[in-house]
């Protein structure tokens, strides 16, 4: 297929998960503020947050007073015009691919990106208090969901449905793996946190943002121990988010799309692999999660380029 | 205008006063009955009543806007607006009497237009005998000497056209315009064939019509045919500007229906005077380029050179004949305006038969015996620009207002090359189901031709096109006009 189309089918993907994971981590921070009144401030409440999503200098310029609070927080991750990740940029960066590649997409799906798009430039002409960026964050989230159904029922599966899931694929294995790392960066240092109601609310935080919790609780019956979160959020085959799931994934769509013989992706995906072959949890921590999830994100990156060079490129 | 509907009159009061003497009526015959060819409709339409109609239009704008089927509307802003197309429920109804000349008049026409463009660019005899006159060739803006003799793939260059017909007061088929570089319309021929089917199945029970559904299966196979490399092994594309161009749909709706990749010029790639597609593993040749892009944005190192629409190197590739490009580069000097005028002449020249469909009159403004006459007419002339379409540039005399008379004036004066007038033709007009109303609109109609060198076809139908406005005498989709399916009737 067109190298162009390739590529607009996964960005739109990739736009669209980013969105979708936007809200998630958003809403769910939302919604559990109250629980988390205890000795965390706001701002120990919401850094984390944008620093996950790569917010935080934009934050800065935006507000240079530095102070934090929720109404701000949302309206940068959500609505902002000035914020190129803000769940609406997203949306229509999303809808923009999804026109250019209009043939190659089932009109089912076109029709609910949208929808999706124009109800949220709606929705975030006014600004949102938390109840309500709860809801709007909500009906993203079902609206992301309604379109890879409709793709997964709708679509051959051939190139362009490949691509779209890589991207995706893509998009959630680096969400992941950011989550994990800002979450537990921010909890570690402090043993005598360990067991508290805050790390288990923390902790729980995390497995809800990746909808995971109630799997987990029904897997781990020793309660939310971080070995136990680590386990289940990169090594665990069966759990979509994770990486190890990401990583088996995408590479199965590479399998569709065929692969270039002198292309570099396959490459990539195998370090990928490797890197999550043979390790437990217990084994991560140990040579520092930190690092461990930063040679991930690095070889994710390496991945992203070599995919590029390998099908979107043929100018060079 | 008509406010009630009876259900069980022979027809609505008020039409008769809407009716201009001089408009030929389609439908309704001077004693204000139905033509006989449309009393079965007639039927239909008096049996589904008000609700019926109602409740038909509205499925229909639901079905093209569920589809997408949408047409853009340039404004003052660049992108412009995109609009679902407007379609009337109502079918025009052409006899196989009245389609039989339009048939062989389009052919006869497309034919000698065809060997004009390569009498130009190669031995140029028309204008050594002076049938057409050098300096209007010479000095149009359309000649491109950079493709002089060469052979285009198949030896023809106008592979698809369409030509605007209308129908004079007393109801002769006239042609307005020929539309030979990259018309557009088929593919709202086509939705609106299918609309029609689908909401009003009852009334083609009592016609014969004959079916336009295949013209993408047809274009197709005169594109694989025309591949240097051989049809079996064609790489077809359709070649776009883009999503911002006002018939994106229509190209998306070629591609889809051909099964042919929708490529932009930065899709394609020249090397070794072959055109590449880029795709996901690696280059692929392309041996025929159904191109929707103008010749001046086709190739930035033979025209425009600030386009970044087309692909360098393209022209190229095609006169090393490693590519066909369709419709052919060039063709543009036989739809400029001012050669029209001389269409019968030229039909006469290269078939020695006499035009079977005439054309409008048409004063050219180089000509100051002409000029002088028009200028002192304006009121009753329509001005046209010889290298616009769409309904750009223009001036209709009737509605004008002195400003832009003066305007016009000006501009002829300062450059009269550029202009040319006709005499303002009451288009015919037929009903149309508007708001809960039937009302009498003005329309025209483009088939569409398919030349592919031994053998011409032209498609039983084309597009009509309705001045939505009442009134109005400009039909253009790019100023807002509607359309109708258009049924050829079989004997």
């Amino acid at each position: 297929m067109l190298s162009r189309i390739a590529e607009s089918l996964y960005w739109m993907a990739r736009h669209l998960e980013r969105a979708d994971n936007t809200a998630r981590v958003l809403d769910i921070n939302v919604v559990h503020r109250l629980a988390a009144e205890e000795g965390l401030t706001e701002e120990g409440q919401w850094l984390p947050l944008l620093t996950i999503l790569g917010a935080d200098d934009r934050y800065a310029e935006t507000y240079p007073d530095g102070r934090v609070s929720v109404q701000r927080v949302i309206r940068l991750l959500t609505q902002a015009e000035t914020n190129p990740g803000s769940i609406l940029n997203c949306l229509r960066l999303a809808r923009e691919n999804a026109r250019a590649a209009r043939d190659r997409i089932s009109t089912p799906v076109w029709e609910t990106i949208d929808a999706l798009c124009r109800t949220a430039e709606a929705r975030l002409k006014a600004t949102l208090p938390p109840w309500q960026a709860a809801e709007f964050h909500a009906f993203v989230h079902r609206e992301v969901a309604t379109v890879y159904g409709l793709a997964q029922g709708t679509m051959m599966r051939g190139e362009a449905h490949s691509f779209t899931r890589f991207g995706a694929l893509q998009e959630r294995a680096d969400m992941t793996a950011r989550i994990l790392d800002v979450r537990y960066h921010l909890l570690l240092p402090d043993p005598s946190l360990v067991g508290s109601p805050l790390d288990y609310y923390q902790w729980g935080v995390l497995l809800k943002s990746l909808s995971g919790f109630d799997a987990y609780r029904r897997l781990y019956q020793a309660g939310v121990r971080p070995v136990d979160v680590i386990d289940f959020v990169i090594l665990n085959p069966d759990f979509p988010r994770s990486l190890v799931y990401c990583v088996s994934r995408l590479e199965r769509s590479l399998e569709r799309i065929g692969q270039r013989p002198e292309g570099e992706v396959g490459a990539c995906l195998e370090r990928l692999r490797a890197h999550l072959a043979g390790v437990g949890a217990a084994d991560i921590m140990a040579q520092g999660l930190h690092e461990y999830l930063d040679a991930f994100l690095t070889a994710l990156l390496e991945l992203s380029d070599a995919l590029t060079r390998d099908y979107f490129n043929h100018d060079v | 205008m008509l406010k009630s509907f009876q259900a069980g009159g022979t027809r609505w009061s008020d039409a008769q006063a809407e009716r201009p003497a001089a408009a030929y009526h389609e439908f309704y015959r001077d004693d204000f009955q139905p033509r006989e060819h449309y009393l079965p409709l007639w039927k239909h339409i008096q049996r589904a009543g008000q609700r019926g109609l109602a409740l038909k239009a509205r499925e229909a704008h639901l079905a093209l806007h569920n589809e997408g089927v949408t047409f853009t509307l340039y404004s003052d802003q660049e992108s412009g607006i995109e609009r679902v197309w407007p379609f009337d429920i109502l079918p025009r109804l052409v006899t196989a009497g009245e389609w039989t000349p339009i048939e062989a008049g389009l052919k006869q026409r497309i034919r000698a237009l065809d060997r004009f463009i390569h009498d130009v660019y190669h031995e140029q005899c028309i204008l050594k005998d002076g049938v057409v006159p050098p300096e209007l060739i010479y000095r149009g803006r359309d000649l491109c000497r950079d493709i002089l003799d060469v052979d285009p793939p198949g030896g023809v260059y106008i592979h698809i056209s369409g030509v605007d017909l209308i129908r004079d007061e007393s109801g002769r088929y006239l042609v307005l315009e020929d539309n030979l570089r990259t018309p557009s319309g088929v593919s709202y021929m086509i939705e609106n064939r299918l609309i029609e089917r689908r909401i009003l199945p009852e009334f083609f029970q009592r016609y014969r019509v004959r079916p336009v559904e295949h013209y993408p299966e047809r274009l197709l196979q005169r594109l694989r045919q025309l591949s240097p490399r051989g049809a079996a092994d064609a790489v077809v594309v359709v070649l776009t500007p883009g999503i911002f161009n006002s018939a994106y749909f229509e190209h998306s709706f070629l591609a889809r229906e051909m099964g042919v990749e929708l490529a932009e010029g930065r899709d394609l790639v020249c090397r070794n005077d072959r055109v590449y597609l880029k795709t996901t593993l690696g280059l692929r040749q392309v041996d025929v380029i159904y191109r929707r892009i103008d010749d001046d944005y086709l190739d930035p190192l033979v025209f425009r050179p600030d386009s970044l629409l087309g692909v360098p190197g393209i022209i190229r590739a095609w006169r090393a004949g490693h590519v066909a490009l369709v419709n052919a580069p060039g063709t543009g000097i036989a739809d400029d305006k001012a050669v029209y005028a001389y269409v019968p002449d030229i039909i006469r020249y290269y078939l020695g038969e006499e035009p079977i469909l005439p054309s409008v009159p048409t004063y050219q403004m180089t000509d100051p015996q002409d000029r002088d006459y028009v200028l002192d007419n304006l009121e009753r002339m329509v001005i046209k620009a010889v290298s616009e379409s769409g309904g750009r540039e223009m001036l209709m005399g009737p509605t004008s207002t002195a400003g832009q008379r003066d305007d016009f004036t000006r501009r002829i004066q300062a450059d009269p090359r550029r202009y040319i007038a006709q005499p303002v033709i009451q288009l015919s007009r037929h009903i149309c189901y508007l708001d809960g109303e039937l009302e009498s609109r003005h329309l025209d109609l483009r088939p569409f031709v398919l030349h592919g060198g031994d053998e011409i076809e032209v498609i039983p139908g084309g597009l009509t096109r309705v001045a939505l406005t009442k009134g109005s005498l400009v039909v253009n989709s790019s100023q807002g006009g509607g359309s109708k399916d258009t049924w050829v009737l079989a004997d």
